[in-house]
């Protein structure tokens, strides 16, 4: 029998991957801080020339700015690296933001979200797997979706397809399919929002339980209120712990019908698929109840997370390409956008049923 | 595939660390920075 050679992986230079990085992470930055900088200048350049102009938050400008250079000049290769880094900021936001939860707000607010969260995937599941048979898509790629929608994104497509032993171009449809209509759902939540009357309570839930990314829930949320942004966070949060179960839950679906590998141990399993920020966040949030860090310093820890927010949401425009979203196929959009759709409506509902019983 | 043919999915040993580690590390280390007083104030 002759031997195969391998090509070898040569390893890469950690200084290297560091620079690699550099370039997109100054462009997150830039557009981050010119956000900011809108947000400041434009509603005070409206007022002194008498110009009726609404307020648009720097969360905003950074997603307008982004989405504008994503799709027209594109991003140019030296900056994706770095680009690409937006869900580390997210992470680290994320771990940081427990500084501004006590504790027992967060067993208290998690508890009620976990409810929620639990009733919302089990519906948004089995309504998605509807809709995927309904429509005649592939039925792993009908799994993905409904992870998709029902956990959290892009995340839970890409670990759910390691374990289903799904095909690239499902992953890829389900993926595009989100992240549209997570870019849709960034412009249509705030606006239902407001035009409902949701309080900042009620509407961070919601944004939480209803959009599937979780950059893109965070940003949902901080456009209708920095209150609402730290509630659609750790509501979103909840979700991504349940990430584990779910896959597992599929997994051992799929092997039981001879199209994917068996599980083996399963507690290491949901260990691998655990979101480990969750982690970060709790034992921030455990520090500041346990008066660890001074008042001060909970401002300061805050004004990090929201440093590191402000790069994911730049990211969140410059990876959005509508062009390259759109060329993924209509019937996995359709698929998703229904199912967004009515889980969105029924979330609602569910909020609002939690608003009487925990008057929120 | 037949029952024998399946094989256990053993998780693959991780190069590193994941984003999220990395993440956690860098949020627990600027923690530590705020918290020994070396970042006094944050703007924003």
């Amino acid at each position: 029998m002759g031997t195969v050679a391998l090509p070898q992986v040569r390893p890469v230079n950690p200084a290297l991957q560091f620079l690699r990085v550099v370039p997109g992470v100054l462009l997150l930055a830039a557009i981050g801080y010119a956000g900011k900088l809108l947000e400041a200048n434009v509603g005070k350049y409206a007022k002194a020339h008498h110009w009726t102009f609404p307020n648009i938050e720097y969360v905003l400008w950074a997603i307008l700015i982004g989405l504008a250079i994503s799709n027209t000049v594109g991003v140019p290769e030296i900056f994706r690296a770095g680009v690409a880094t937006y869900e580390f900021w997210l992470k680290a936001g994320i771990v940081l933001l427990g500084a501004r939860f006590l504790l027992g707000d967060v067993l208290k607010l998690g508890g009620a979200s976990l409810a929620l969260v639990g009733i919302e995937i089990v519906v948004a599941i089995a309504f998605m797997t509807f809709l995927g048979r309904a429509f005649g898509l592939q039925p792993k790629l009908t799994s993905l979706l409904a992870v998709g929608s029902a956990v959290c994104g892009v995340s839970a497509i890409i670990a759910t397809k390691g374990a289903i032993d799904a095909d690239d171009e499902d992953s890829s449809f389900a993926i595009a399919a989100i992240l549209a209509l997570g870019a849709l759902a960034l412009f249509t939540f705030p606006l239902i929002g407001h035009t409902i009357h949701l309080s900042d309570h009620a509407y961070g839930v919601w944004a939480g339980l209803a959009v599937d990314n979780t950059a893109e829930a965070a940003a949902a949320g901080a456009l209708y209120s920095d209150a609402a942004g730290k509630l659609a966070v750790l509501t979103k949060t909840t979700r991504n712990a349940l990430i584990g179960f779910v896959v597992l839950a599929y997994a051992f679906y799929w092997a039981s019908r001879g199209q994917a590998q068996a599980v083996g141990n399963k507690a290491l399993f949901l260990w691998q698929k655990f979101p480990k920020f969750v982690l970060g966040f709790l034992l921030i949030s455990a520090l500041a109840t346990a008066a660890f860090f001074s008042k001060d310093q909970i401002g300061a820890l805050a004004n990090l997370s929201r440093w590191a927010f402000l790069l994911t949401f730049a990211g969140v425009g410059l990876r959005t390409n509508f062009k390259a979203l759109s060329k993924q196929g209509l019937k996995p959009f359709a698929v998703g956008a229904i199912g967004e759709v009515v889980i969105a409506a029924f979330t609602l509902g569910l909020v609002f049923a939690a608003q009487r019983v925990f008057h929120w | 595939m037949s029952q024998q043919e399946q094989t256990a999915v053993t998780p693959a040993k991780q190069r590193g660390f994941s984003v999220d580690a990395w993440a956690v590390l860098l949020a627990f280390v600027l923690a530590a920075l705020v918290r020994a007083g070396v970042f006094k104030h944050i703007p924003w």
